[in-house]
């Protein structure tokens, strides 16, 4: 690249990197890159008081009890059968119900709710006249467990309306928006190639929103993490690839914001109302899992999601249509995941490149 | 390359709306106004000389280049625009700096253009205020020191003196006169037409989108024949003089000045008639001066455009 242009360039990028992050407009960009964060928070607050009181439970517990005590427990054995396996329960409800029989007449079944911890897992036993009926476990130290709800967050929510609409917010003002403003003319008059203006404002624009949302997903990270002991932070981070995909999850964040850049600033460019093309690529991108495979190939999330470490699971209950938007049935290797967004991003700078260069300075017809 | 600034067959349209159409013009170095009722194409054809907008139809050459070739172009063309909006958050000394550097020239080398561009437009003591917060008239010269700042060989200035107070407005005109003087070519849009008769040494005339007359004033007014040419003459006895004007058949109308000191001739032969004067016997007239009396912008505007909008 020519000295002068790369000189240009950075003229350009350090102009428009201060006005589209400090963009009283832009605002809203932070709120949404800022709402998982809180979620997470949220999500660590609640967890922590839960196992606050777990283990305040487990300190009332007759004898002290281990995870693998409360998985002994199994769905048919009787009452006696749990209190020698785990003591006399810290929490126990205790009522009855009148069921009707065939023959019309009452039968009263006894129930009883028992409430055990070992301080880091809680565990709920429903017995029916006096027969365990029905368990659940519910743990506060499960990165594996979470790190599904982390992956189902980063891609129903994080890519696709919280990256998507903030590039949307960025790009498509990058020269929208200097027409709106009517200052324009500011760039058009200078000395400077309007594919290399371009090529300024997109990296502006690509800093900007990487900052943004590289930013909240390392804060995501860490406030999902907060809730979790250091050994477990230990464990998850170095022993079960948490920090692998930590990077990977930040990988994608930037190549998402290069694909929305991208698209949008050359959508900028085509479409003076930025409701069309935004309602446009938001349901081109949902329905991408129903497309045929090479239509399916001219989207960014088709990319993103066959690049995240997580598969969101399938409960076996889906509908049939939410199964298909949630999984990814048909992903492809990452090196042409990356190589599909770059190419997409680059036919589209190619196109914004050729709008700039026959765009025109006339306020009035906006 | 080409020392010209070059319209040939050049038409704009925005939609159905006439811009400018058919313009051939071939501008030389000097001051060159650009003169017309609002809406007559001024700024449509500053906008077309500068890259801002696109011809419909035609091509432009300014010194040889393109108008779609930025690069090059505004390495020698400065333009002050109309358009009184300005990057935000920026004070004038960072709107000019931030200008400077988009053309990739070294930071000290902008830094020291931009302070001498300010102290050009008198600007020195509010450069270091934000832009939103001048005046109209501190806007319109921090817009002229952009235009001016690289030393462009080529300057389009845009209504230039508008806001200006008296004082500016000289400072201005002689800044524009300098430039025009060290071969510059300096083109000017205006409304005020005796400003156009004082720094002007060429003129376009536009209406409706048309160019309907360029050149020096005085050959623009000697091409008008339909209207005579008016001229004055000062002396002591005017009625007497008219006298004799009439006898010779070259005045078609006289009427004698209020103060009685003069009188205002029209003549459609305007060589002929002062050969005439050079052979009357003037039989104790003392002439005191003879000159046109509608050889000027503002006369020839009213000739060939009529009188709407025009500032005296």
């Amino acid at each position: 690249m020519n000295r002068v242009w790369w000189a240009q360039i950075k003229a350009v990028m350090r102009l428009e990197f201060k006005k589209t992050l400090f963009a009283r407009r832009g605002l809203w960009i932070y709120v949404l890159a800022a709402l998982p964060v809180a979620l997470y928070i949220a999500f660590a607050v609640v967890v922590g008081n839960q196992q606050h009181g777990a283990e305040k439970l487990a300190r009332r517990s007759e004898k002290a009890l281990t995870y693998r005590d409360l998985t002994s427990v199994k769905e048919g054995m009787t009452k006696q059968e749990v209190l020698a396996l785990l003591g006399k329960p810290p929490v126990a409800d205790h009522w009855s119900e009148e069921r009707p029989t065939d023959s019309g007449s009452n039968v009263k079944i006894e129930h009883e709710d028992y409430h055990y911890s070992d301080g880091q897992s809680d565990l709920y036993v429903n017995l029916a006249d006096g027969k365990v009926t029905n368990l659940a476990i519910n743990s506060y130290d499960d990165p594996g467990r979470d790190s599904i709800m982390f992956a189902g967050i980063f891609q129903f929510f994080f890519l696709r309306l919280a990256v998507f609409f903030g590039c949307l917010g960025v790009f498509m003002n990058l020269f929208r928006g200097e027409v709106l403003d009517r200052s324009l003319h500011f760039y058009f008059l200078a000395p400077i190639r309007r594919d290399v203006l371009m090529a300024g404002k997109f990296l502006a624009g690509l800093l900007a929103t990487c900052t943004i949302f590289v930013t909240s997903e390392i804060l995501q990270t860490c406030a999902f993490l907060w809730h979790f002991t250091a050994r477990q932070q230990d464990l998850y981070l170095y022993h079960n690839h948490g920090l692998e995909h930590a990077g990977i999850y930040i990988g994608v964040t930037v190549l998402a914001c290069i694909g929305y850049g991208a698209f949008f600033l050359v959508a900028g460019m085509v479409f003076r109302n930025p409701i069309a093309p935004a309602a446009i690529a938001l349901i081109w991108e949902s329905i991408n899992p129903f497309l045929p495979n090479i239509l399916k190939q001219i989207s960014i999330i088709y990319y993103l999601k066959s690049l995240c470490p997580v598969d969101v699971p399938v409960d076996p209950g889906t509908p049939p249509i939410l199964a298909l938007l949630i999984s990814n049935g048909d992903p492809v290797s990452a090196p042409l995941a990356i190589l599909g967004i770059l190419v997409v991003s680059v036919i589209a700078l190619y196109v914004s490149s050729i709008r700039v260069r026959r765009m025109e300075v006339n306020y009035t017809t906006e | 390359m080409s020392d010209r600034i070059i319209f040939e067959e050049v038409s704009k349209f925005y939609g159905e709306i006439l811009g400018v159409n058919r313009v051939n013009l071939s501008i030389p170095p000097g001051i060159t106004s650009l003169v017309g009722p609002n809406g007559s194409g001024k700024t449509t054809l500053m906008n077309l000389m500068t890259g801002l907008v696109r011809p419909s139809r035609g091509q432009i050459h300014v010194l040889g280049y393109k108008t779609d070739d930025p690069e090059n172009l505004f390495k020698i063309v400065g333009y002050s625009t109309q358009f009184d909006a300005f990057p935000k958050g920026l004070t004038g000394f960072e709107f000019l700096y931030s200008y400077l550097r988009l053309s990739g020239q070294e930071a000290s080398m902008c830094e020291r253009l931009a302070w001498r561009a300010i102290e050009r437009v008198n600007l020195t003591e509010a450069a270091n205020r934000k832009v939103a917060s001048y005046s109209k008239g501190m806007r319109q010269r921090i817009r002229l020191s952009q235009a001016l700042a690289h030393d462009p060989k080529v300057l389009v200035l845009d209504e230039p003196l508008n806001g200006l107070d008296p004082l500016a407005r000289a400072e201005m005109i002689a800044l524009f006169r300098a430039a025009a003087a060290e071969g510059c070519y300096v083109i000017i849009s205006s409304h005020i037409l005796h400003e156009v008769d004082i720094i002007s040494d060429q003129v376009v005339m536009l209406s409706n989108g048309y160019v309907v007359a360029e050149g020096n004033i005085q050959s623009v007014r000697g091409e008008i024949q339909e209207h005579p040419t008016q001229i004055m003459i000062r002396c002591n006895r005017p009625r007497e003089l008219a006298a004799k004007m009439l006898n010779s058949n070259h005045a078609i109308e006289i009427s004698i000045h209020k103060d009685e000191h003069g009188l205002l001739l029209k003549t459609r032969d305007t060589d002929r008639f002062y050969l005439a004067m050079n052979g009357m016997a003037m039989n104790g007239i003392e002439i005191e001066s003879i000159a046109p009396a509608d050889d000027d912008a503002l006369s020839i505007y009213e000739y060939l455009i009529g009188n709407e909008e025009v500032a005296r």
